[in-house]
């Protein structure tokens, strides 16, 4: 496969990707597919460039003080033992499966998409025993909102076994898995969303990496397709996290509902018998 | 003796903030500029700036040994860059592990992140010896 068609590709799926808030990897699989790509060679190649963009995005906020690196490095020793077992799993699978998995996901994101919840963050009012000898809670200072949140998180005994669950499928498709993070951050722990979302960058870094261990022993990573992909994804979620869209405009959301909703048919149609 | 509002955080955390973030920032930067000079190399050379080879057979580790010991013997080439842009890329949430339990471990002497971080640490550093 040519450097510069990868190149191109990777381009608009960091760029998609950023702008969405949705990641890279949930484009560029499919369309690596689409350009002839084999589905394990794409999803080994995407959990690298995986690190390299949350691992881009994640350091400003972590200077900025709004990440949570305890509730961070707590919640990683699920997902890196969740991506090993799930990049172990695509090894051995089948390709027909894979598509389907992920054809499901991409369903699944354009559910959260269209359901898409603008409810306020309501503060955890009662902290469980292991939260707080966790020590999971902090405080960030809110530019929008000009003053320090203080948040506790909470229900810790299920965000930990939740989120070995994200890890597997982070590491079994090789993607970030983002969304799903920032559920449980949200649904169950009670962070504030941009805590939740901050934070989840930094654990997706570690996760990807641990995914990535296991495809580069596996011979997956192969230098040819890593590179142009790599460099390519890095701009475009450059010139994606700039323009600043963020599904505001009604007319970029009804793009992305279209964008995933093909491409997850598409997926499980070739999951399900079509060309792989 | 002047006062800390109750909010702010110790300055202890903060510094654990600025080194983590640097690190990430860093690793990124220096492993695209390593894969961008490999790529442009080859192209230069060439005329394709595509690579055509494969890491097969080796662990993370020996796959880092490598690319040190061709580096020490002064054989630069492409191929070289395009490795150690790779391998930069995947230390740096490694690297950013590790410097996080060091710092529980002896600046916060916080015992219980010092086993959560070491845990990570250990089961990546596992993972890296897969081959």
């Amino acid at each position: 496969m040519s450097f510069l068609p990868l190149l191109l590709v990777s381009i608009a799926a960091g760029f998609v990707g950023a702008m969405s808030g949705m990641g890279g990897g949930v484009i560029l699989i499919p369309a690596l597919t689409l350009l002839g790509m084999d589905i394990k060679h794409a999803i080994a190649i995407s959990v690298v460039s995986v690190i390299a963009t949350s691992s881009g995005s994640a350091s400003a906020y972590v200077r900025d003080g709004i990440t949570n690196l305890k509730i961070g490095m707590f919640l990683e020793m699920f997902t890196i033992v969740g991506a090993l077992v799930g990049a172990a799993i695509t090894i051995v699978a089948a390709p027909r499966p894979l598509f389907f998995v992920f054809g499901i996901v991409l369903l699944s994101s354009w559910l959260a998409l269209y359901l898409q919840r603008h409810e306020g963050w309501t503060p955890v009012a009662h902290q469980d025993a292991m939260s707080r000898w966790l020590q999971l809670e902090g405080s960030y200072y809110d530019q929008a909102a000009g003053q320090t949140i203080s948040y506790r998180g909470a229900r810790a005994y299920f965000g930990g076994p939740l989120m070995f669950g994200a890890g597997l499928i982070a590491g079994l498709l090789g993607i970030g898995a983002g969304a799903l993070k920032v559920l449980i951050h949200d649904l169950v722990m009670g962070l504030p969303p941009k805590v939740s979302t901050t934070t989840s960058n930094l654990i997706i870094g570690v996760t990807a990496l641990a995914g990535t261990s296991v495809y580069l022993a596996a011979g997956l990573i192969d230098p040819g397709l890593a590179t142009p992909v790599i460099l390519g994804i890095v701009v475009g979620a450059f010139f994606g996290t700039r323009l600043l869209v963020r599904l505001s405009n009604q007319a970029v959301r009804y793009f992305f509902l279209v964008v995933l909703a093909v491409l997850g048919i598409e997926m499980i149609l070739r999951g399900l018998g079509g060309a792989i | 003796m002047s006062q800390t509002p109750a909010v702010s955080q110790p300055p202890a955390a903060h510094a654990m903030e600025i080194l983590v973030g640097y690190i990430l920032q860093v690793g990124v930067l220096l492993s695209m500029a390593l894969i961008a000079v490999g790529v442009a190399w080859r192209w230069l050379n060439t005329g394709n700036p595509g690579f055509d080879y494969t890491i097969s057979g080796m662990n993370f580790f020996e796959f880092v040994l490598t690319d040190i010991q061709q580096m020490l013997a002064g054989t630069f080439r492409p191929r070289l860059f395009a490795n150690l842009g790779i391998a930069t890329l995947m230390l740096t949430p490694y690297v950013r592990v590790l410097a996080s339990m060091l710092y529980f471990a002896f600046a916060e002497r916080n015992r219980k992140y010092t086993v959560f971080t070491g845990f990570v640490f250990v089961v990546l550093t596992y993972s890296l010896f897969l081959r």
